[in-house]
């Protein structure tokens, strides 16, 4: 798993009131990210650490550190497995692929 | 007129105009040519200037684009459409069915920088204003359009939205269901849109920008891949929503449901 994760630069994204709508154009598919997913993935700029994403989500939502890392190693596995995040920072998802 | 004639007819573009986009077609075969006319007989143009639209008979053979091809490129069935800034070429065109399609592709490339995008939507206009309602195949358009005085059907299957003369506006398509041809190229401006859902009871229901934005994206006709290109529609999406209001219409089989739409 990356590190620090890193949004795909090959989907199209806004965020509308608090939640992210996600286009894939290689597949022409949508995808919705509710609240937390949406902090996630604002935070998923190849900068930030998952322990700082983590951070981040545990102070807004006042939960443990512990479950909030667990969270986002599992919305990191989703998105990743989606190709809506990047695996490495050298492998990106090739159009059409 | 003679057999020279109709050739040298078939040489002249076809021009027309769908939502403010002119366009001239040139169709060297007469068949497909004389089919084109029919089609779009309510739509054609008297001016000249449109954007080429150029039919080629031939399947181009690498109409397949590369990854880094600045210009576009789709690929439908045995026919293919390639668009640069000078104009357009559709290759392998043998019906009209597919000169429909190729037409309806470029038009939402053609509209996108100048906000504006094909629905699959019905539209009907009542006291000067244009009701839309979408929704994908067996929603309902049809009926609601059939249900709909005639002479008020902008078209029932294919809304063309834009904003254009300080407001959006639905404009008339000759994108009809069944392949009819028919429409008128007027527009209005819109009133409201409309997301079908059959129902037991009429009744209309506010949607908020989120949802109205998960409604429309299934229903816009949009064949472009590049990511910006996405990035551009879902910001023409977010300001169509801003500016338009946006409803979830439950409704029977029966034209009561303009009661509660233009109350």
């Amino acid at each position: 798993m990356n590190p620090f994760p890193e949004r795909n630069p090959r989907v199209a994204w806004r965020e509308i009131d608090g939640e992210t709508v996600i286009i894939s154009p290689a597949d022409s598919q949508v995808h919705e990210l509710n609240e937390t997913a949406s902090l996630m993935w604002a935070n998923a700029d190849g900068k930030h650490s998952v322990d700082e994403i983590a951070g981040v989500i545990a102070a807004r939502y006042e939960v443990e550190l512990r479950e909030a890392k667990a969270d986002v190693d599992e919305l990191i596995e989703v998105l990743s497995a989606k190709g809506l995040l990047q695996a490495s920072k050298s492998a990106e998802v090739p159009v059409g692929a | 007129m003679g057999p020279q004639a109709s050739a040298q007819d078939s040489l002249r573009p076809l021009h027309i105009s769908i939502g403010r986009v002119p366009i001239s077609l040139s169709i060297p075969t007469p068949n497909l040519r004389e089919k084109a006319l029919t089609r779009y007989r309510e739509f054609t143009a008297d001016s000249e200037g449109g954007f080429p639209v150029v039919l080629r008979s031939d399947a181009q053979s690498d109409a397949r684009p590369a990854r880094n091809d600045p210009n576009f490129c789709y690929v439908l069935d045995d026919a293919s459409l390639r668009l640069d800034s000078s104009g357009a070429e559709f290759h392998g065109v043998r019906h009209e069915y597919a000169l429909d399609s190729l037409i309806r592709i470029l038009l939402t490339m053609v509209l996108l920088p100048q906000r504006g995008f094909l629905l699959h939507a019905a539209t009907v206009v009542r006291d000067g204003r244009a009701y839309v309602f979408m929704g994908r195949s067996g929603a309902g358009k049809s009926t609601v359009a059939s249900l709909s005085p005639a002479g008020t059907v902008l078209t029932d299957e294919i809304s063309l939205l834009r904003f254009s003369d300080d407001c959006w506006q639905a404009y008339g398509t000759p994108f009809w269901g069944e392949f009819r041809a028919a429409g008128q190229n007027e527009h209005y401006p819109i009133a409201g849109v409309y997301t079908l859902v059959q129902s037991t009871q009429d009744r209309v229901e506010g949607l908020t920008t989120k949802e109205m934005i998960r409604a429309l994206l299934p229903c816009v006709l949009f064949f472009n891949s590049k990511v910006e290109s996405n990035e551009d529609l879902l910001r023409l999406l977010l300001g169509f929503v801003e500016q338009v209001p946006c409803h979830l219409l439950h409704f029977r089989r029966n034209d009561g449901f303009w009661k509660v739409v233009a109350a």
